[in-house]
This record gives structure tokens, sequence and C-alpha cells, in this order.
């Protein structure tokens, strides 16, 4: 398992952390750390009220894990560019995510990177019009 | 908690010169209005203020149309009711003693871990915490009638302005949207809403009672905004009537998005620890909820 752990130090990312997560608290998260995995697809759940990102990791042991990361429901999903079929069964990814404080095998999502290189993030900032 | 931590990280003097909208624009409406003993006076000073309304046709409406979504402030907790409020500055809302400590006892809470949304139950945000919402929202204007829509829950709130008064004491109960009735003055839409349930502005914000009532002005004041001037009287939990301005960017991107039907159940592995915290089932653990599996006819 390829896993690195890493400080966040913007307000940009706390603010968006902020706002991920309307329907539950985001307090079982630690926001202040990063987790890096390369793993699987098993399953993407375009979903309300959340959507999950479902992984299966290879830890150092060979044993394999499933991992969920959670993201916002679709009509936030797909104003950054993300859509039901952007992540299919079997693609090999690498995401970035804030883990669970209890330490379980799951996450809030930062990024997805995808095997061509392309990047996707449920939060981009995305401007909006002038009044 | 974003707030509390961002708060620790960056000296309030940065939070003060941050702008609260997202495109820093001034609002149309300002937060200095005349109160009253009650809400319904207050809402009736409006009304002979403008001479008893517009009657409205179809042709008169204005164009509310298109998809919506609420301005957030940029820095600590996004939706809070009055985005006024600053990070680690003055609560905003002028809460009595007991509801200060209410609030105070969440914050504390929060900071060891523990806070809880009763919306991770799929209950809806019920109004005024409608207000502060994130989803995409829609709007639709008839003379008689005017429906404000969200799509999370999809919660709908309608306003009668075809002159019936409320439901009469008698018939009336707590309810999540509460009972609105409303007039047009001129383009603003004048609201007064009662018989609403007890609930929270926002999570990280104060809690309100089912004495909360509320007079609202709601109007378009620009090609992509609409601005909501709203007094919330509660007397179970505010020392005095409380004023905020609430405004709404237009959504035009991706031109496709459209308001979908929302369901919270399709996907809610959410629960209360023994701590009262939220925490998750995840998958192969008791009692999760395979999402994929949810929605089949029943097996035979």
């Amino acid at each position: 398992m390829k896993k690195t752990l890493g400080c966040l130090s913007a307000l940009f990312a706390l603010s968006l952390g902020s706002s991920a997560f309307a329907h539950h608290s985001g307090a079982m998260f630690d926001n202040q750390k990063n987790v890096t995995l390369q793993g699987t697809v098993v399953e993407f759940q375009y979903t309300n009220p959340h959507s999950w990102l479902q992984i299966m990791v290879a830890g150092s042991d060979g044993k394999q894990v499933q991992w969920g990361f959670e993201a916002e429901g679709p009509s936030t999903l797909l104003r950054a560019g993300i859509k039901a079929k952007s992540f299919m069964p079997g693609d090999k990814v690498t995401v970035v995510g804030h883990p669970m404080k209890d330490g379980r095998p799951a996450g809030g999502l930062v990024s997805v990177t995808k095997a061509d290189g392309t990047v996707l993030s449920p939060r981009p900032q995305v401007p909006t019009p002038g009044a | 908690m974003a707030a509390a931590i961002a708060a620790a990280i960056l000296p309030g003097a940065a939070w003060a010169q941050t702008s609260i909208r997202e495109n820093g624009s001034k609002l149309y409406f300002s937060k200095t209005v005349p109160t009253y003993k009650t809400s319904w006076e207050h809402y009736l000073a409006l009304k002979a203020k403008a001479h008893g309304g517009t009657k409205k046709t179809f042709a008169a409406l204005p164009n509310w149309g298109g998809l919506w979504e609420r301005d957030r402030r940029l820095e600590g907790w996004a939706y809070a009711f009055d985005t006024d409020e600053r990070a680690n500055g003055p609560l905003s809302a002028p809460l009595n003693a007991e509801y200060k400590a209410k609030y105070d006892k969440k914050m504390a809470d929060l900071a060891k871990g523990i806070e809880w949304d009763n919306l991770s139950f799929c209950l809806p945000a019920g109004f005024p915490r409608w207000l502060t919402e994130p989803r995409p929202r829609e709007f639709i204007l008839r003379p008689e009638e005017t429906w404000l829509s969200t799509e999370q829950q999809s919660e709908f709130r309608r306003v009668y302005t075809d002159g019936r008064p409320h439901v009469p004491d008698d018939e009336a109960y707590p309810l999540w949207e509460g009972d609105s009735v409303g007039f047009w003055n001129g383009a603003t839409l004048v609201v007064h809403t009662n018989n609403l349930k007890e609930g929270q502005y926002q999570r990280q914000q104060p809690d309100y009672t089912d004495q909360v009532t509320t007079v609202e002005e709601i109007r378009r004041t620009g090609p992509n905004r609409i601005e909501d001037r709203i007094t919330v009287y509660d007397p179970g939990s505010l020392t005095k009537p409380w004023t905020s301005v609430q405004s709404y960017h237009r959504v035009t991107d991706p031109p496709t998005l459209r308001v979908n039907m929302w369901s919270c159940n399709e996907n809610n592995n959410v629960v209360k620890d023994a701590s009262g915290a939220s925490t998750f089932i995840l998958p192969g653990e008791a009692g999760y909820k395979e999402p994929s599996t949810l929605g089949k006819p029943p097996q035979q």
C-alpha cells in the first residue's frame, strides 16, 4: 500500500472542507491530514446525499483492503466535471483524501488521479457570476 | 470545527479583510430595518406601506427563472446564517442566556469531535435553516402562489399570495417549512411565516424554538442575484428581532444542470455513536446499507 500523510496549510482547503459535508458533521475526518492511496475502483456510488468512491487497495502484506472516499452528491460533482461514469470498476486510480480520525479505511475525497493523468476534484473553485 | 481550526491558524485581522460574498459585490438590501413587537405587526406594516400590495398577473410577475445557489462566506464555516458573521468573531444572533449556553455547549462538544446533525437522520433542514443549504434552487412564480425549492431533500416552501390568511390556530401545528402567506410590493415578494418546528440555523450555529416566526422581503436584485432580507422573531431564543440578508447567485455552468429528485435514503450510512458524534457504517460492517441493493423490488 502506498500511503502518505501530509499537512494541509491553506485556508482554501479548510474552507472547502467545511463546505463538503452539508448533510452530516465533518468532524469524523481529519481535515489537517491527507492520505494518498493507489487502488482499483470497486464501485462509484453516484448518489445523494453523498457519493462514495470505493477502491480496493493492496497492503504491504498483500492483503486487499477496501477504502471508501466520500464526496458530494451528483449535482455538485457534475459541476466539478465528475460524472456517473467517470470512475468505472477496474479503473486504476490514485486517491487523495482526508482520513477518518478513528483509523478505519475511509475518508473525505480530495482528488482522484486517473491512469491517463486526469485529475478530478469534487470541489474546484468555480468563479461565480457578478450581480 | 473548520472555523475553530482556521481561527487557530490565521489571525483575526486576516479574517476581517476577507470578502464574505463569493463575488464580493454589495447587496441591495441593508440589514437596518424597523422592528416590531411581533413579526405579524412587522408584516402588516410592510403591507400598509405597500398600500395593500401589488395585484399580479402572469405577465407582471418578475423573472426568477434559472438555477440559484446560496452565496457562502469564503472563510470558516461556509453556512453561517448571517454571512457577515466572522470566524472567531462575535455571534450575530442576539441570543438569550439559555440559548447562548446551548450554543456554547454545542461548540464545546464540537471541539471534542462530537457533532450531530438531524439531516443525518434524513430529516429535512426545515425553515429558516432552509435558506442556508448549499444545493441548487428553483423559484416558481404564479400570481396566487410562489414555490421556493431547493434540491436538498426536494424541500419546497409554498407562499400563498392570493390573500388567504394563515391556517386557523386550532388547525395549526409545527411544520418543517411552516405556513407562509405573502404579497407583492412591486418586484419584491413579502412573506410572513409561522407554525415552524424548532431547529438550528445550521451546524455550528445557534438553535431556534418552535416560537420562531419570520418576515422576508425577496427580490431579484440583478441579473445574477436574488436577495432575501429576513427578520427572525423568536422570543424563546432571541432577546430582540434578528435581521440578515441571504443572497443567491445564478448557476449557469454546466448549462445541462438540472434540479433532480433528491433522496437522502439512497445512500445514507451515517450513524450517531455512543458519544453522540457522527460516524459511518462502512462496507462489510454490520448494518451497512449497500446503495445498489436499495430501491429494488422485494425478493419473493
